[in-house]
């Protein structure tokens, strides 16, 4: 298993601020890879730093020290460009609250990422199309995310992170919003995408969600408190 | 990476239609700026090409001498300067005549006042009737031919005659279709007098009909008409190439004749079918940059009204900001999708006000039997100010919504 490529690499990542005159050590001096088809939960206790790692290894936040590779490329030293590049080339994210844009149907939810891509009108169609029908949604395409359930809205907006074929998948508590079944349904297409070759770090503070990873990692205080098979 | 302009547009114009009331409202502003200068400067144009003809209602070779000019412009100087002027009388009348000797092809008076009422038995005119006074050479000089009867003569006017010429509208009012009027006796103003002959007909300027008039001996006018006002002296030079030497010699004549000593400037006007031109375009002119400074500050403003929905769009929509950042928008590309957004808003909002104000103004070319006037000048001025209106008060709101965290807007409620 070890042969597989690494995809992150990051060693003695620090994220530091100040909240009033006190620091504030969000993330400290963490080492951690994640290789390729890797299915990692990322758990912990609210302040523990999972957000903020969360958001470094998206690339919406930059560490204050330390260096972050993904796919070999130094992502701690790239500007604001670079950042939206590889977060729409490498990055597909999954939010908790699901963070659609309420006033566009399902396709058109699903192509914003090829938009910024510049892809093709026709070809995106075609693609929102073909990841819709992934998450079994091929039948809502033109409905507005408020004309969902819950657990579909959180399948297009799977169906989203999939479209430009990221390096990962980043999901943030991806079920926090859902019920036990629905969550379980969620879950079931992560374990298929994960089966198909992708890669998937998920947050969670919910160990049975975790139980469907292959690999957990807790952390404390900002820094790794445990990084093991469930 | 950043958008083609299409897929710009077209996030923008979705965008937007999601707001269509605000959206409509903000875009009012601009269509008001935009509206006032192209209706005046569609008005403008249709009344400066019925200038063309309308304007030259002297004949050719033509020009008039009158106490005051066609329009006043300027302060209290100028107005007062004008109001001092003394009439112009019959003996000056006479005396210029006698000075221009035979340097004229013809030299009429004419004396008129508004506003009078004709009568032929039950027909009674409204009254807005001209009554003129003049002479044999009203006609030429204002291009009229007498289509039935006969011109005034110097019989006429040396005895007075009550005698009268009738305008063609004024003809056809009074008289039924077929009925001669001349010999037929009516009323103006409670006079009578006898119809000698009509008018052939001239047409409107400005809207106005220019046959609406009952020509009467200049004579008879000043002794029956109980109003002092002044003579006006119209000189047809006896060719094209001698029209610049007979107004200088007229200057001089009117000088004599007002009896101005050297030091004195004239207290005459010149009037030309040019300076009736001229005076116009003092009035465009006037009336163009009124417009233009009104339109101008109700773009400014309607500019505030941009700004101020954008930013508060740009607040709404902090959420979606952030999603947009999190799958990849370049900042660069949500400064430019705000940015059309608001160019979509002021580019509406000038269209919306083309339409209007073309249509408005060509109302005006309506009256005056114009064809449809496009101020193609205008429309393209209009759309660049409202380019330059939308970019400029756009690019604040834009630029706060590309600099946002992408954390912090994701985080942002809804």
């Amino acid at each position: 298993m070890s042969e597989r490529p690494f995809i992150i690499r990051i060693s003695s990542l620090s994220k530091h601020y100040t909240m009033g005159d006190q620091l504030v050590k969000a993330l400290d001096k963490i080492d951690l890879d994640f290789r390729e088809n890797d299915y990692a939960a990322i758990m912990g206790p609210s302040g523990s730093g999972k957000s903020t790692l969360m958001n470094i290894l998206g690339c919406l936040d930059t560490p204050t020290a330390g260096r972050y590779e993904l796919n070999g490329q130094n992502v701690a030293e790239m500007d604001d460009d670079e950042l939206a590049r590889v977060r729409n080339r490498e990055i597909g994210f999954v939010f908790q609250t699901f963070n659609l844009l309420p006033r566009l149907d399902c396709l058109r939810n699903v192509e914003l990422p090829l938009i910024y891509a510049g892809v093709s009108p026709e070809e995106r169609l075609e693609r929102s199309r073909k990841a819709l029908e992934e998450v079994g949604l091929g039948d809502r395409i033109d409905h507005k995310p408020g004309e969902l359930s819950g657990g579909q809205t959180q399948r297009v907006a799977i169906a989203r992170a999939l479209v430009n074929h990221p390096s990962i998948i980043l999901a943030d508590e991806p079920t926090g919003n859902l019920d036990t079944a629905t969550s379980r349904d969620i879950m079931d297409i992560f374990g298929r995408l994960s089966d198909a070759g992708n890669t998937i770090i998920l947050i969670t503070h919910e160990e049975e969600i975790a139980r469907f990873t292959r690999r957990i990692i807790r952390l404390r205080d900002g820094r790794i408190e445990s990084d093991s098979a469930p | 990476m950043t958008l083609s302009i299409r897929e710009t547009v077209m996030q923008a114009a979705t965008s937007l239609a999601v707001n269509k009331l605000r959206s409509a409202l903000t875009t009012l502003g601009v269509a008001v700026g935009v509206f006032s200068i192209i209706a005046v400067m569609t008005a403008l144009d249709a009344v400066d090409r019925s200038i063309a003809t309308g304007l030259s209602s002297l004949g050719a070779n033509t020009f008039q001498i009158q106490k005051n000019p066609a329009t006043v412009f300027g302060g209290g100087h100028n107005r007062n300067l004008y109001a001092n002027r003394k009439d112009i009388t019959w003996q000056e009348a006479q005396l210029f005549k006698k000075y221009m000797e035979e340097r004229a092809r013809n030299i009429g008076f004419i004396i008129t006042s508004q506003a009078a009422q004709a009568s032929y038995g039950n027909e009674i005119t409204n009254p807005d009737v001209t009554l003129t006074g003049g002479d044999e050479s009203f006609a030429p000089a204002n291009g009229l031919d007498v289509i039935a009867g006969r011109n005034l003569n110097d019989g006429d006017l040396r005895y007075a005659s009550d005698t009268a010429i009738l305008g063609s509208d004024v003809a056809a009012y009074l008289f039924q279709q077929g009925q001669n009027p001349v010999g037929k006796q009516i009323r103006v103003n409670g006079k009578v007098y006898t119809v000698i002959g009509v008018f052939s007909k001239k047409g409107a300027a400005f809207g106005q009909s220019q046959d609406n008039f009952v020509l009467i001996p200049i004579t008879r006018y000043l002794d029956e008409v109980n109003e002092t006002s002044s003579i006006s002296i119209t000189v047809e030079a006896t060719s094209q190439k001698s029209y610049r030497q007979t107004i200088d010699r007229a200057i001089g004549a009117m000088r004599l004749a007002r009896g101005l000593t050297v030091k004195k400037a004239n207290d005459f006007e010149i009037r030309t079918n040019e300076s009736l031109v001229e005076s116009f375009r003092d009035i465009q002119n006037i009336v163009g940059t009124g417009a233009f400074i009104i339109s101008f500050m109700a773009l400014l403003t309607a500019g505030v009204g941009i700004m101020n929905i954008m930013l508060v769009s740009v607040t709404e929509r902090t959420r979606e900001i952030g999603v947009r950042m999190s799958v990849g928008a370049p900042r660069r590309t949500i400064l430019e999708q705000f940015l059309v957004e608001a160019l979509l808003l002021s580019l509406g909002g000038g269209a919306l006000g083309i339409v209007a104000g073309a249509g408005a103004g060509n109302l005006v070319a309506l009256q005056f039997n114009l064809p449809v006037i496009l101020p193609w000048v205008w429309i393209v001025v209009s759309l660049l100010v409202c380019s330059v209106i939308g970019i400029s008060f756009g690019l604040f709101p834009a630029w706060k919504a590309s600099r946002l965290d992408p954390v912090t807007a994701l985080r942002a409620a809804r």
